[in-house]
């Protein structure tokens, strides 16, 4: 049994946390606990989405749901984190926009944590910051810590904008769908992954951002 | 409402797991670490091979993506898997159930990760073209790490 995965998953809970102190202290105890439990209903939502997906029936393998390695849905944890914090929050835009910049730090810790797992490389490069697996003489990409910085500064970005409008979650959606799409061409990959769906959430992050831009200047 | 939930569970339990066709495929040969590496060495080409057992529940989930990588790179290297510790009927209905296209070993006693020096399963065994021992993953891979792992063993 290893435990690098669970590490991995510590670590985006620290960068969670402090993304909460950072940025909404008030209600940090409540945020930081509808956070954590959005984040496991992601989590369970995104591995039984993968699961039906690899033709493996959760019902008949419900020990399976545990082995997190082998695999999670990005865009069904997605959809399901969203949903679970939507329906635990208070008065939701605010809410939510009081969540965006943590739960992009959130993510950062969760790529970071790439270093425990020892998966941070992708794709063969030559660049001076490139680095090789032990015992490899073929440096890579750090694809990881790429994803990482793209969310820290997004998290940062996203901290700049207006409260309380839904401006904030709409471009915090975007921006994190925009760091995986971004990092994905450094990636190793065997079935292609969800770029299509990336490109969706960008599109679908600025709409949401946008509407309530104009909303919140007609109210104005 | 509750007529919806019954729908939705009836669909979910008729996804995935289909039974089982696996008694037509011949008995999987027998093999000890020894003999593979002299298998390996002898065919010039890079493989990944994989431990395994029908009993195992963590390789049911990693078996969809070793098939996706074999439709991927089985032009390129070889996909090898050891079936441990298992019986013949048991694992001819694994490979069924999951379509495991590819060449398997019978291994009752774990000659083979024993030789190789992997504890548990699954295990999964990276080998470049020389039969030369590269990398080793213990327990469940995930995809990065296996799309990782071929292309190591692919470049060299």
């Amino acid at each position: 049994m290893e435990f690098t995965l669970l590490w991995a998953a510590l670590t985006g809970v620290a960068g969670l946390w402090l993304g909460v102190r950072f940025w909404a202290r008030d209600d940090s105890d409540s945020l930081f606990d509808n956070l954590l439990l959005a984040a496991g209903v992601g989590l369970l939502g995104g591995r039984v989405t993968a699961m039906v997906a690899q033709g493996l029936n959760p019902f008949t393998n419900i020990g399976d749901l545990i082995i997190v390695r082998g695999g999670v849905s990005t865009v069904a944890a997605t959809v399901f984190a969203i949903g679970a914090f939507y329906l635990s929050g208070g008065r939701k835009t605010k809410v939510l926009d009081m969540a965006a910049p943590a739960a992009l730090l959130g993510l950062a810790g969760w790529h970071l944590g790439c270093l425990w797992r020892g998966a941070c490389l992708g794709t063969a490069s030559n660049l001076p910051w490139a680095w090789s697996e032990a015992g490899s003489h073929i440096t890579r990409h750090p694809v990881e810590i790429y994803a990482a910085l793209g969310m820290v500064l997004g998290a940062w970005l996203v901290s700049r904008l207006p409260r309380h409008t839904g401006i904030r979650t709409g471009t915090a959606l975007g921006v994190a769908a925009a760091v995986r799409l971004a990092t994905e061409p450094f990636r190793l990959s065997i079935t292609g992954g969800p770029v299509e769906w990336y490109s969706a959430g960008i599109v679908l992050g600025l709409a949401a951002a946008a509407f309530s831009a104009a909303r919140s200047r007609s109210r104005t | 409402m509750r007529r919806s939930v019954i729908v939705v569970l009836l669909v979910l339990s008729a996804c995935g797991s289909g039974q089982l066709a696996g008694q037509d495929l011949p008995d999987l040969p027998p093999i000890t670490g020894e003999e593979l590496a002299i298998t390996l060495a002898e065919s010039g080409r890079p493989a990944v091979v994989n431990i395994w057992a029908s009993w195992c529940n963590p390789c049911r989930s990693e078996a969809p993506l070793l098939t996706a990588a074999h439709d991927a790179y089985g032009d390129q290297i070889d996909f090898i898997g050891v079936d441990v510790q298992d019986n013949q009927a048991d694992a001819k209905n694994f490979i069924s159930e999951f379509g495991l296209d590819f060449t398997h070993y019978f291994d009752r006693d774990r000659s083979v990760p024993e030789f190789y020096g992997g504890f548990g399963t699954p295990i999964t065994f990276f080998f470049d073209g020389t039969g030369t021992l590269v990398d080793t993953h213990l327990g469940v891979i995930d995809e990065r790490a296996l799309a990782l792992g071929i292309d190591e063993i692919v470049d060299r």
